[in-house]
């Protein structure tokens, strides 16, 4: 080993404190009269020392304490070692590493932003403004819309700023994240984010409703309208953790992937195991819209009853089954 | 709805009785209302039936509890009534009585209560659309009741025998009132308390013959028979078999009688054209046949923004398979829904919960029914356009048969329209078809 070596304390992989040893032998343990002091109950009041042998080796020596030290790996109690570079001992609780001057540390990281940091939509200094008043206004309009009852203008302003306190709530708590693991809050960024997927699911059953109706179309759109709210969350909690993380792109993606194909696979266990519930449900579209939207064509009676048969063969099948 | 209630209040088990129907007024039959009060001739003393204590000790032993027995408890899961009817040990009681021994031979057996011992039956026949079923003891007996050969004249006093409530052998006055009016499934209505437990026990006129099988109750003395003409059908037919059917046989002769049955309303209703009902600017099915019972209703309220008609008919009665499933159903919804205040789109909203939601279905289970298959279209009925949705479920046990729901929404004005559902319990699917087609083609528009 090197003249200078540096004590690490670790906590799992990461180094808690760290020690430069310039001048050997240097004592560690629990008392006041060492070099390097360790809080730890479990460790002795005079641990161990680093010092260097006559023939130049850099050696750790148990002073006869209590509890021993541990190699880490291989695990071995030890009374005296010859230090390498990256060697690992366990005293009481703690974890000591040995890291000479000369340890070659890893590539810096390239950061993948551009040299000027391109300015995304949600930072956008009016997107937040404009965000906010889109999803009042949008939940304001479809409260009024779908709402056919006597118009409570009560319920109906609640409606239309409800979401809005969501939104800010949602990103309070991103915010938060955010300021611990960041030292910035980014508040207004989340509140965009938040909002912006609200409105998005404020939008998504018109427009499914809108679809469904005028082209006529029905089981498709099941796949469909799931696969859009798992892009949607998905993109929300992406740029989410993007402001708390400092994750690259790629890694907060492929853990977003692995969380959504693992709640498809879970909310779907049982159609994909093939097993359906038994239900007196009647499961065709509902949705009906002013005639004028419809574009898909009205079939003659005769049609529409053809289909009767092949509907029979499809419930026999089903009555086989099981 | 009525004798499904009925009939499941009846079979006293551990099974509660589904929800009664909402209090609908009750239809009874008043011929008699038109003759005015003349002088009454008193009656020859002669016609007069024996008092109730010595025709209950005459026929006391000719009726008997049964008991379904579940095999593994090895204990009575439900009791009904039965009385002898031949020497060689045959009795007649309700299908819905035995069905378990029908539909789960594996899981249970039966017996007969005599009041000094318990002796088993075996199962020979059934009805379901009348509800009766024939059982027979080993041994022969001794004592038995002969069937009356017509019907009594209105009003003729009858004794009711049976089990009510496991509490021993009652015996039960009231008075004959004749065939229900206008049902889809023959009964006879008796003024007198039919009670659980019950069922499958005699009515009997004073000269102790039987007239009926007690079947069902509405409560308040309105009783339910099956008139006396179907049990001789169905006895006449067991006492010609020479050995007890297996249960596939049993099964097999349930599904024909389920196929005739769905035959016979089929063809009662495409032979008759279907009446129109007006309602608003649209011409909906009404009341196709006499056994359909039709009711309508608008809610008032000056505060509600729209105003939703309703106008429904249904058969009101249905065939007992099990408790949990019933068939031989028809039933219709239209609700004509119209607007002044809302715009296009409030409408839409309105309108779209409406067609979300569906008739309660006829009642069944995993194991009777699969699941619904749906398919829905635009469909243009003569110029008139709607969207339509049709939906089948198969038994799963009587291949063949089939549960078909029509729903459909008018779609020709922007603040009016009319939202229908059509329920078919247990036809083929081309009898299904057949009907339902017939209805959809009643829908038309004025304008």
């Amino acid at each position: 080993m090197d003249e200078v070596i540096f004590l690490e304390v670790l906590e799992g992989d990461a180094v808690q404190a760290r020690h430069r040893l310039e001048k050997l032998p240097v004592t560690v343990g629990r008392g006041y009269t060492n070099d390097v002091i360790l809080d730890d109950p479990k460790i002795s009041a005079e641990h161990l020392r680093v010092e260097r042998r006559e023939d130049g080796a850099v050696v750790l020596r148990d002073l006869g304490s209590v509890n021993g030290t541990f190699n880490v790996q291989p695990w071995a109690r030890l009374a005296e070692m010859v230090l390498t570079p990256d060697a690992r001992v366990a005293l009481g609780d703690t974890v000591l590493r040995f890291r000479p001057r000369g340890f070659v540390v890893e590539d810096t990281v390239v950061n993948e932003a551009a040299a000027a940091p391109r300015e995304r939509l949600f930072e956008r200094p009016r997107a937040f403004a404009l965000t906010l008043q889109a999803l009042v206004a949008v939940a304001f309009i479809s409260e009024r819309v779908t709402q056919f009852q006597k118009t409570d203008w009560g319920d109906l302003l609640l409606g239309s700023v409800l979401p809005l306190g969501l939104t800010l709530l949602w990103a309070g708590g991103w915010s938060l994240a955010s300021r611990i693991a960041r030292r910035s809050f980014f508040f207004r960024v989340h509140a965009t984010i938040g909002g912006m997927v609200l409105l998005g699911f404020a939008l998504a059953p018109p427009l499914f409703a809108l679809l469904s109706f005028s082209f006529s179309l029905g089981s498709g759109l099941g796949i469909v309208r799931t696969l859009l709210i798992l892009g949607l969350v998905g993109w929300g909690l992406y740029w989410h953790l993007r402001y708390v993380t400092r994750w690259r792109g790629r890694r907060v993606v492929r853990g977003l992937v692995i969380a959504s194909v693992g709640v498809l696979v879970l909310t779907n266990v049982s159609v994909l195991l093939g097993n359906e519930e038994f239900s007196e449900a009647l499961e065709f579209p509902r949705s009906l819209l002013p005639p004028v939207l419809r574009v898909a064509p009205a079939h003659s009676v005769d049609s529409f009853f053809e289909d009767v048969t092949p509907l029979a063969e499809d419930v026999d099948a089903l009555a086989k089954e099981d | 709805m009525f004798s499904l209630l009925l009939a499941a209040a009846l079979a006293q088990g551990p099974i509660a009785p589904p929800p009664g129907p909402p209090a609908v007024p009750l239809l009874v039959p008043s011929a008699d209302a038109g003759i005015p009060d003349a002088v009454v001739p008193p009656l020859p003393v002669a016609s007069l039936p024996p008092a109730t204590h010595e025709l209950f000790r005459r026929i006391q032993g000719r009726v008997a509890q049964v008991r379904i027995i579940e095999r593994r408890s090895g204990t009575k899961s439900s009791i009904g009534s039965a009385f002898f009817v031949s020497a060689k040990g045959h009795a007649l009681t309700n299908y819905h009585v035995v069905s378990d021994l029908v539909l789960h031979p594996e899981d249970y057996t039966a017996e007969l209560d005599r009041g000094d011992s318990t002796v088993p039956v075996r199962l020979l026949a059934v009805d379901v659309a009348s509800d009766l079923a024939v059982i027979q003891v080993e041994a022969p007996v001794a004592d038995f009741f002969k069937l009356e050969d017509g019907e009594p004249p209105q009003g003729t006093r009858l004794f009711a025998m049976g089990n009510p409530r496991d509490l021993g052998t009652t015996i039960v006055e009231g008075t004959y009132n004749g065939l229900v009016r206008d049902a889809l499934y023959e009964r006879v209505h008796f003024s007198g308390a039919i009670n659980p437990g019950m069922s499958g026990g005699p009515t009997l006129s004073g000269e102790g013959g039987v007239v009926g099988v007690n079947v069902a109750t509405m409560g308040n003395q309105v009783g339910f028979l099956v008139p006396v003409a179907r049990a001789r059908l169905l006895l006449d037919g067991a006492l010609k078999l020479e050995a007890p059917p297996d249960s596939a046989a049993l099964m097999a002769s349930v599904r024909e009688q389920l196929l005739a049955n769905q035959q016979r309303i089929t063809d009662r209703l495409m032979a008759t054209d279907l009446p129109k009902q007006a309602l608003g600017e649209y011409r909906v099915p009404g009341r196709w046949s006499p056994f359909l019972k039709c009711w309508g209703d608008t809610p008032h309220d000056p505060e509600t923004p729209y105003t939703v008609t309703s106008y429904q008919c249904s058969s009101e009665e249905d065939i007992f398979l099990s408790s949990s499933h019933r068939t031989g159903v028809v039933g219709y919804l239209h609700q004509h829904v119209t607007s002044q205040k809302l715009g296009a789109m409030r409408f839409s909203a309105l309108y779209s919960t409406l067609f979300s939601q569906d008739p309660d279905p006829v009642s069944a289970t995993r194991e009777d029914v699969t699941n619904f298959r749906c398919n829905s279209e635009f469909v243009d009925v003569a110029g008139l356009t709607v969207r339509a949705a049709i939906c089948l479920r198969s038994y799963r046990r009587f291949p063949g048969l089939y549960d078909l729901v029509l729903r459909a929404a008018t779609l020709n004005a922007s603040t009016h329209g009319v939202d229908t559902s059509l329920t078919l319990g247990g036809f083929s699917a081309e009898n299904a078809r057949k009907l339902a087609r017939r209805y959809l083609e009643g829908l038309s528009w004025t304008k």
